[in-house]
């Protein structure tokens, strides 16, 4: 009897463990399901806005004073109506304020669900208006599965507009970044930062110029030089430049851009003495060889210009070593705007490698990709190889080391157009 | 004359009334609406009272004397310069066949729009134009250009130079036309001979005898070009400073500004700009009282020779310089429209190509529709009132009274930049959305008194005695019109078309502003692209905008030759 | 001695002129004429009259051809230019010049000078013409026979040293064409000048005096005066 007690005794403690032995995979099954059905419900939601976006109308409201843009967001049209049946309508802006108006009066007029806008192409002073007066919808860009591609924990600019946090109510969609280019048969000795860049024009002087503030171009030269020069500023000073101006912070961080143009306009073409009004000038005297450098935010416009003689075959574009000032362009969505689930998917579509790829070739537009590669399969990347047969200038002399800059917060940009009109706007 | 009461006639007669209308309300209306704001009062923006903050913000602006020198300093050196060269001209070849010649070289360049002469002005003195190229490296020894300060320069020479050679057409033509009329014509060159008989040389009797009383017909067309320099904004868009610019400058952009509170501002500077060329009129009153008094003595003091010799070698020399000035920008335009690779200092590109004029040409379809179609129906309009007008003058048996022929150049004489900018508030009070007809009816402004210009001579010549056989046989006043007048006229109708036709395509404010910047003209496009980023592109623009006025002005000279030769 | 050849008698000598227009002959003419003489040349319009005056004064259009020469006080001046001739004209219009005073028409005319003696010259000679004490008028105030009288004094206080008349008379009524007529052949005589006068009017030829040639499209006549 006593052996009996024991084997029963044994087999009872066998089939517990057993039993609690069983309960541990079912258990982890447990977790593992509640992770999976994590995954699932995120997929679970991007799944519903794939079905409710379906066959939707979406009006995109973008710039649409440039033909080859144009172009593209046609085709983008195209794809979203094969893969989604989406009937994408891009609504021709001359200036993006056209749509901010727009939905600002909507909402005036209490409309609430309806607007007219679903999509807008959108970026810096017209975000931060938008942002101000809670015209869009919030916290969605996050959702986009693309959105991962773009590394956004290592890159804090894309969910920054001109320092403004986006706070997921913009995805990025492309990105610029100042490139200079040089006619290489002229120029030896290529400046690659700013300090050679003044020691460049002192050594060539009448050959560097850049247009007059409030022009966009020129303002982006001037936060370029302010950042560069207070490089050596402690952090908690250079921060100030993502901040509202102050009086106090003025006082800090412009000295040193006074400075340095004051060191610089006795150099510049003309002497400093006559500034061009708009960027394009710019390109018209590296055409004319009376400058020898300069810059630009489209450097896609250079292989072109060359193409039409506009510029000599011997010009090359590059990058500074220092740093390039960048801006991300993004797409934001209204929050009155009938089609969101449509108007996301369509931002997905954007966000994706295939159109980012399409986007950087010079010959459909030539705008970056705002993709992290290190993010992408292999058979993804090979989407961005650059095409063989392309200009010389195409290819960017330190694209890869870029160091890309943020833009400032705009409250800079009127204080440094007025008093660089003070000091340098009446000669 | 007595005339039946039928719907011609009744038409005819309110024509005159039709005229002062279309002229005096948009003109008056838009200087009311540029004076309310300038003194404070502008609704939209919420300011309600009046005021004189747009006038404080005006003189703050850092500039502003600069601003006001330049475009006062300007005109005056422009218009000065254009008419002592007309008379030097006049001088020098008075009874020589070249003045003929002098005249049928420069009288194309009067119809060329400001705009693209800018344009052509500028690629000859830019230092890596023309004039740069063929003197380099052999004269100069550069190899890189030089960084000299034409165009742009601080001083205005530049827009100086463009102003005047655009000027000096125009006054030369007057005064031709004024010594062409029988009469005076007659009566000056039989007064030129007295002199010459007196024993004085040619020009002293030309100086002393004729420009006396030329002057008096040249007063007003004079102070038109005074004026209208003061306040133009093309050729110193072009060719200018933009530190400052000059005040008509920068009331534009003012106006154009996003911010819509600058508005005030540019009101306050469009009354400023009033005043600038009321000064300048005043100031060319004040220097004829001056030169009256200084002459008195000189032109009875019996000196009859003055080194002429010399004063028309001098002018010899001007005449050529100009001439050759005006060729090789017409030689650089074409060059540029064609290159390929260019390098500085090559007088000639390395290689010619069609890309410019066959990419420009297919992207300017629309501005080119619109230049003609906007053209065409402010000068069909334009021309159909003023024959109206001037058949209500012989209906009437007089001529439209002194204020009248006055009103006409109303639009001339005050600086457009003023009023235009009230009209566009007009048009915004009257909610008129159609860009195109507010565009046709603000170019109707500027073409109307050109039309009426060229027309009155030509019907006021017709014999009054064709239609008074006419109307002895029966013959009702609408056919005599239409059947008898017009046949008669089709030359210097077809003249005067081309001329309004002219006129509109050169057309920038008005364009600009009326459409609201939606509709682009070719010369909008022109001015916009000669600040832009393609030198060729900007060459084919600006030809094309002297090609238009050339190929209607051969329309209008050939089609009478070949489709209306005399009958029988 | 001096040659009577070099005397200083004043004449105005028209040595063989042939005007041709275009290749066809217009007129032939050898005439000396002596100080204070008028030479009447009549004739249909188109016979040449104008263009003998325009060949006189040196301003003969391109499409006339001339040969011939013309002497001034024994000075061949056929290729001198128009306003070095010191040859006066008097045209049937006054032509005053209407930006200058009545004593400016005249001052203008007169050589340079001190200013206090012309202006007694001018009113000296508006005294002997009657129109005393009009110095400061404006020629278009003027009637036409004042106008004509101002017109004359500006001619003859330019000293010139011959003088054409170009139907000199032909605007004025009868009355005021005789005495400025009248007017006119005395300051010839006084001042010596040999004068060329075309004209229209028989009377006005009868009234000069001096040789009268009748000019018609073919050939040249003379009449005995």
């Amino acid at each position: 009897m006593r052996l009996s007690k024991c084997l029963n005794n044994y087999y009872r403690q066998l089939i517990i463990s057993l039993c609690l032995l069983s309960v541990i995979p079912l258990s982890s099954n447990v977790f593992a399901n509640e992770a999976s059905i994590e995954a699932k419900s995120t997929s679970r939601a991007w799944h519903n806005v794939e079905k409710r976006g379906t066959k939707q109308n979406v009006y995109f409201h973008a710039w649409g004073g440039d033909q080859q843009i144009n172009n593209y967001i046609q085709w983008v049209a195209d794809q979203v109506k094969q893969k989604y049946a989406i009937n994408l309508h891009h609504v021709k802006l001359t200036d993006t304020s056209e749509a901010v108006s727009r939905v600002l009066a909507e909402k005036a007029a209490d409309n609430h669900r309806n607007g007219q806008v679903d999509l807008v192409w959108i970026n810096g002073a017209n975000f931060a208006s938008m942002a101000k007066y809670q015209l869009l919808a919030a916290d969605w860009a996050g959702e986009l599965p693309n959105f991962e591609l773009t590394n956004p924990t290592n890159n804090p600019a894309m969910t920054r507009d001109f320092g403004v946090p986006t706070q997921g109510m913009e995805a990025p969609w492309g990105q610029a970044a100042l490139t200079f280019y040089f006619d290489s048969l002229k120029v030896n000795d290529v400046p690659q930062t700013l300090p050679e860049l003044l020691t460049w024009s002192e050594n060539h002087p009448g050959h560097f110029t850049y247009p007059k503030p409030p022009d966009f171009l020129g303002m982006s030269f001037l936060k370029y030089a302010l950042i560069i020069l207070n490089e050596q500023q402690p952090a908690n000073i250079k921060e100030k430049l993502y901040q509202d101006a102050t009086v106090e912070s003025q006082a800090q961080l412009l000295p040193s851009l006074w400075q340095f143009l004051d060191k610089l306009h006795p150099t510049l073409w003309r002497q400093g003495k006559h500034f061009v009004s708009n960027g394009l000038a710019l390109r018209r005297l590296m055409g004319d060889t009376e400058l020898q450098v300069s810059f630009t935010f489209s450097a896609a416009e250079i292989p072109s210009a060359i193409s039409r003689y506009d510029l000599p075959d011997s010009t090359r574009s590059y990058r500074m070593k220092d740093g390039s000032l960048s801006n991300i362009h993004f797409v934001a969505i209204p929050y009155n705007s009938p089609h969101i689930e449509g108007a996301k998917l369509v931002a997905n579509f954007l966000l994706s490698p295939e159109a980012q790829s399409r986007k950087q070739k010079t010959a459909v537009w030539g705008d970056s990709s705002v993709l992290d590669l290190s993010q992408l399969t292999a058979t993804q990347k090979t989407l961005f190889a650059a095409p063989k047969k392309q200009h010389l200038s195409a290819n960017i002399i330190n694209i890869d080391n870029t160091r890309l800059l943020g833009e400032l917060h705009p409250s800079w940009v009127k204080v440094i157009t007025e008093q660089w009109l003070t000091r340098y706007g009446v000669q | 004359m007595i005339v039946a009461n039928t719907l011609f006639t009744r038409v005819v007669r309110n024509s005159p009334y039709l005229l002062i209308a279309l002229l005096v309300v948009p003109v008056l209306g838009g200087l009311l609406g540029v004076l309310l704001p300038a003194f404070g009062w502008f609704p939209a923006l919420g300011a309600h009272e009046f005021g004189l903050f747009g006038f404080v913000q005006l003189f703050q602006t850092p500039g502003i004397e600069r601003m006001v020198l330049l475009s006062f300093g300007t005109s005056l050196a422009s218009t000065l310069l254009a008419f002592i060269i007309t008379i030097l001209i006049l001088a020098s070849y008075f009874n020589s066949p070249w003045l003929k010649r002098i005249q049928r070289l420069l009288g194309p360049i009067l119809v060329i729009p400001h705009a693209a002469a800018a344009i052509a002005i500028g690629f000859l003195i830019t230092p890596s134009g023309f004039l740069s190229r063929l003197v380099s490296p052999w004269l100069t020894g550069w190899d890189t250009p030089p960084d000299w300060l034409l165009p742009h320069d601080p001083y205005g020479l530049s827009i100086i130079f463009g102003l005047t050679l655009k000027e000096l057409p125009f006054l030369l033509l007057i005064a031709l036309g004024v010594l062409a009329q029988p009469e005076i014509g007659k009566t000056l060159r039989a007064q030129h001979k007295v002199a010459s008989s007196l024993g004085y040389c040619p020009m002293t009797g030309f100086f002393k005898v004729i420009l006396p009383s030329l002057y008096g017909y040249m007063r007003l067309p004079l102070l038109a070009v005074l004026a209208y320099s003061s306040a133009s904004v093309e050729i110193p868009l072009i060719l200018g400073p933009n530190t400052p610019p000059t005040l008509a400058v920068a009331i534009m952009q003012w106006f154009n500004d996003v911010d819509l509170s600058l508005r005030i501002k540019a009101s306050s500077g469009a009354i400023l700009q009033i005043v600038i060329t009321l000064s300048l009129l005043g100031s060319w009153w004040l220097l004829e009282l001056f030169v009256k008094q200084c002459s008195a003595a000189f032109l009875i003091n019996g000196e009859r020779e003055y080194g002429g010799m010399l004063i028309k070698r001098l002018t010899d020399m001007i005449t050529i310089a100009m001439l050759t000035v005006i060729g090789l920008a017409l030689v650089a335009m074409v060059l540029w429209s064609f290159a390929g690779f260019w390098s500085y200092p090559d007088i000639l590109p390395q290689q010619l190509v069609s890309l410019h004029w066959t990419s420009a040409l297919l992207q300017m379809q629309t501005p080119l529709f619109n230049t003609l179609v906007i053209a065409i129906s402010t000068t069909l309009i334009a021309i159909a009132l003023t024959l109206l007008v001037l058949e209500a003058e012989q209906q009437n048996t007089k001529t439209i009274s002194a204020i009248s022929g006055f009103i006409i150049y109303l639009p001339l004489l005050i600086p457009s930049i003023a009023f235009l900018f009230g009209i566009v508030w007009l048009f915004e009070q009257v909610n008129s959305q159609h860009a195109y007809v507010n565009v046709v009816f603000s170019h109707l402004l500027f073409v109307l008194p050109y039309v009426f210009l060229s027309l009155a001579n030509s019907y006021r010549r017709l014999d009054p005695r064709f239609s008074s056989v006419a109307a002895s046989l029966g013959v009702p006043p609408s056919k005599i019109f239409w059947q008898l007048k017009l046949p008669l006229l089709i030359s210097p109708i077809l003249i005067a078309s081309a001329l309004g036709l002219a006129i509109s395509f050169s057309q920038y404010l008005p364009t600009l502003l009326s459409g609201a910047g939606r509709i682009n003209t070719i010369t909008t496009e022109a001015v916009t692209l000669a600040n832009g980023a393609s030198r060729r592109t900007s060459a084919v623009y600006a030809l094309m905008q002297m090609l238009l006025p050339a190929l209607f002005f051969i329309l209008a000279w050939a089609v009478p030759k070949f489709f209306f030769r005399k009958r029988g | 001695m001096k040659s009577t050849l070099t005397q200083k008698t004043p004449s105005l000598n028209i040595s063989h002129l042939q005007l041709k227009q275009q290749g066809t002959p217009l007129l032939s003419l050898n005439e000396e004429v002596k100080g204070g003489e008028v030479l009447t040349i009549m004739g249909p319009s188109g016979s040449g009259k104008s263009t003998l005056l325009n060949w006189l004064v040196g301003m003969l259009p391109s499409d006339f051809t001339a040969t011939g020469e013309l002497y001034l006080n024994g000075q061949d001046i056929t290729n001198t230019a128009s306003h070095l001739r010191h040859i006066g004209l008097l045209y049937q219009d006054p032509l005053l010049f209407p930006h200058l005073t009545v004593a400016g028409n005249i001052a203008f005319a007169m050589p340079k000078g001190d200013k206090q003696t012309r202006r007694d010259e001018i009113s000296e000679a508006l005294n002997q013409v009657g129109l005393a004490g009009m110095e400061k008028r404006c020629p278009q105030h003027l009637s036409g026979g004042q106008q004509a009288r101002v017109a004359l004094l500006r001619v003859l206080l330019s000293k010139p040293k011959a003088i054409l008349l170009d139907e000199p008379f032909s605007k004025l009524d009868s009355q005021l064409r005789q005495e400025t007529r009248q007017l006119v052949f005395e300051q010839i005589q006084r001042y010596s000048l040999p004068a060329v006068m075309v004209t229209h009017d028989q009377s006005d030829a009868i009234a000069a005096q001096g040789k009268v040639i009748t000019l018609d499209t073919l050939s040249l006549n003379e009449v005995a005066s």
